[in-house]
């Protein structure tokens, strides 16, 4: 289990998506605050959404060839998509909306509508990486990559810096267009100017972390500090400080839950909404003060907050060297079989020990490496199809795994394992949870038990069969370390 | 002795947005001139405010100003203005100095001085750090005066600036108006749809109603 402070050293695998979380949270709100403020909260619903049908239209495009030139990663590509749909959205809603005609809302209901069904036959049409293509729609900031971050620092630096240079423009030709237009000779620059930075910030962010942490850090951590202030400046401060904690709490629990980071940080930010809504009413000053309060004593009580798990005994600590080690329960609905490339699956042919047609699973790994672990702890391992062949794996429920062991005549212990969940999400991380169980048949005493459920980084995995090798090796670890 | 250059001058102006809506406007504005206009709900006051700010084009005729723009010290209704801003009342006084702010500047020590001062002329130095919209309707008209004040303006134009105000603070305005015309020499034009306040505190009235616009002295000049 992370703790904060494990998760705010740089030295931490996930720290890089931390960060770029922490950046979206810090910068996205001080757009988002002047999107609400100018009653244009939809404008900051709807692009993200024409951001999204830019991806997957530049995905459509690569997939048929047309973009075969143009080189770099599938994010970049993505990126041009999503850049090119922004702005020209923003250009067409802004055309209509100078033409006068209609309703605004209206316009953007039915952007939003519009962008989320070309979304959609976008990916349809794409007959190949559906995947890849939902998996970058849902935008896992969780596998951003180091120059990823870069980009983002970069984009997001700027966008912080036109934000807080033109603070007073922006803030007089929001607020009070007619003073803007005696002091500043016009609106339609300082305008312009926000909204580029607006479809900047949608566009890049879109493509990192997806439209819906997007429009959850754009509006959220705004709506948040609004009842808590009474100026422009501590507006400002308080929404940039609530998207900062919406991440870090965000990042936190999807890590320690094993959660998907975007609707775990937007859940966060609406009970930081209705927790600010609790608060205003004591008073705004002293509102601001307790949410910060609150917000402190949950930070401070996380770091302190360090769970040590048992490792697995040694066997002369429960006075036991024989150990049946059960085949490992695969209730997932995937087969986990290795891809024909793993190399592991390569030595294996070479030096004879298994035939061509065998394909190892990730049950077989885990179970390899679950033995020589436990033999090093000083246990005699015996496997349960060795003394009858009938013998399939033995779920992690205890009752039933006894039940199991006593009719197959095994009796001293027995270790189940239990695989619930084992996804492989572009071979930076394996969303895992897997149950480990040290039985007694005799009595169906429960000596020692494990859950572990959790992302684990596979940073240096060049394909899935490594990933899954990877975590196989971190989950091993983390059982016998402690 | 010689009367000072006009600051605004109409002549024969018509304005309005797709067809008139005041038609032979004429209508000259001196320093130290305090005008009051005078009319019912809907009648154009705030259409001849725009067109004199440049916020809206005129139709015909011909309007001079002898002043920048930003010369102008424009108090809108507070009404006008949407609450969703928080803004305390420090920083809405502030804003009248971003027209001499250039946008990376920190405020300077001397425009925080003059935010004070400002508060200070309309007596409401201690309401800086309250949230402008918690206020009331009087207090927001004189933050709003205060903000135009800072401004350093030539011409103060004050669209109803009495418009659900009490009657302490209507006295405090109605005072502050003429003592900053009479010691200050500052050119007012302001309107309100009570014809008795205006004649309160104004040298000369200009009547508005039904498309046409007369001073008080002339009646209504016919069609």
């Amino acid at each position: 289990m992370q703790t904060f402070l494990e998760i705010l050293n740089p030295s931490f695998l996930l720290f890089p998506a931390l960060l770029g979380s922490s950046v979206l949270g810090l910068v996205c709100p001080l757009v988002g605050a002047y999107l609400i403020l100018r009653r244009t909260v939809f404008l900051g619903l709807t692009l993200p959404q024409i951001a999204g049908a830019g991806v997957a239209f530049a995905f459509w495009l690569h997939q048929m060839g047309l973009l075969s030139n143009m080189g770099g990663s599938e994010r970049t590509i993505g990126m041009a998509g999503s850049l090119l749909f922004t702005f020209l959205g923003m250009g067409l809603l802004g055309y209509l909306e100078h033409r006068g005609k209609g309703l605004s809302e209206g316009r953007l209901a039915a952007a939003y509508s519009l962008a989320g069904a070309l979304t959609i036959l976008f990916i349809v049409f794409n007959p190949a990486g559906e995947v890849e293509i939902l998996s970058l729609l849902k935008g896992e900031v969780i596998a951003l990559s180091r120059t990823e971050i870069k980009i983002l620092l970069g984009v997001f630096g700027s966008v912080l810096a036109g934000v807080l240079l033109f603070r007073r423009e922006f803030l007089l030709a929001s607020f009070d267009r007619d003073l803007a237009f005696l002091l500043k000779g016009g609106n339609l620059f300082w305008d312009i100017a926000l909204y580029l930075l607006a479809g900047l910030s949608i566009a890049i962010g879109v493509i990192m972390a997806g439209p819906l942490l997007i429009f959850g850090f754009l509006v959220l951590p705004p709506l948040a500090a609004r009842p808590l202030v009474r100026g422009m400046t501590s507006f400002l401060s308080l929404s940039s400080l609530l998207g900062v904690l919406m991440a870090f709490f965000g990042f936190y629990l999807s890590v320690r839950l094993d959660l998907p980071l975007g609707p775990t940080d937007v859940t966060v930010g609406c009970c930081l909404v209705f927790l600010a809504y609790g608060i205003s009413r004591i008073s705004s000053r002293s509102g601001a003060a307790v949410m910060v309060s609150i917000a402190a004593t949950v930070l401070m009580s996380s770091c302190s907050a360090r769970v040590t798990e048992a490792p697995v005994p040694e066997a002369k600590a429960i006075h036991a060297e024989q150990l049946w080690l059960a085949k490992v329960k695969n209730s997932t609905a995937l087969s986990l079989l290795l891809p024909a490339t793993n190399p592991l699956r390569s030595l294996a042919e070479m030096v004879g020990k298994i035939s061509s047609d065998y394909r190892q699973s990730v049950m077989d790994l885990l179970r390899d490496s679950l033995k020589t672990e436990l033999e090093q702890r000083g246990f005699r391992i015996s496997l349960p199809e060795e003394k009858d062949a009938r013998f399939v794996a033995l779920p992690a429920d205890t009752g039933a795994a006894v039940r199991v062991a006593r009719e197959g005549k095994l009796s001293g212990l027995v270790f189940t394992s239990e695989i619930r969940r084992w996804e492989v999400e572009a071979q930076k991380f394996v969303r895992v949870l897997v149950e480990f169980k040290l039985i007694r048949i005799d009595d169906g005493a429960v000596l020692w038990e494990r859950r572990i459920q959790r992302a684990v980084p596979t940073p240096s995995a060049t394909n899935v069969g490594q990933a899954s090798t990877d975590a196989v090796r971190a989950i091993v670890h983390d059982l016998f370390a402690g | 002795m010689d009367e000072p250059r006009p600051l605004v001058s109409l002549r024969g102006v018509s304005l309005g947005y797709s067809e008139a809506v005041l038609r032979d406007v004429d209508l000259t504005i001196r320093p130290g001139d305090l005008i009051g206009m005078a009319g019912p709900n809907g009648s154009g006051k705030t259409t001849l405010f725009r067109a004199i700010l440049g916020l809206l084009p005129i139709l015909n005729g011909s309007l001079e100003r002898d002043c920048l723009l930003s010369d102008f010290g424009y108090v809108p209704q507070s009404t006008s203005l949407d609450a969703i801003f928080p803004l305390t009342a420090g920083e809405l006084i502030e804003m009248g100095s971003y027209g001499r702010l250039r946008p990376y500047q920190r405020m300077p020590v001397e425009e925080k001085e003059k935010a004070k001062k400002s508060l200070d002329q309309v007596g409401l130095s201690h309401l800086a750090a309250k949230s402008f919209f918690s206020l009331s309707g009087g207090q927001r008209q004189r933050i709003l005066i205060a903000r135009a004040l800072m401004v350093d303006p030539k011409i103060l134009i004050l669209d109803e600036p009495l418009s659900g105000v009490d009657q302490d603070s209507r006295t405090a305005i109605t005072e502050l108006l003429i003592k900053l015309n009479r010691e200050d020499r500052l050119a007012i034009f302001f309107s309100s749809h009570d014809l008795e306040m205006v004649r309160t505190v104004a040298d000369k009235i200009l009547r508005v109603d039904k498309g046409k616009t007369w001073w008080e002295k002339e009646g209504p000049l016919s069609s």
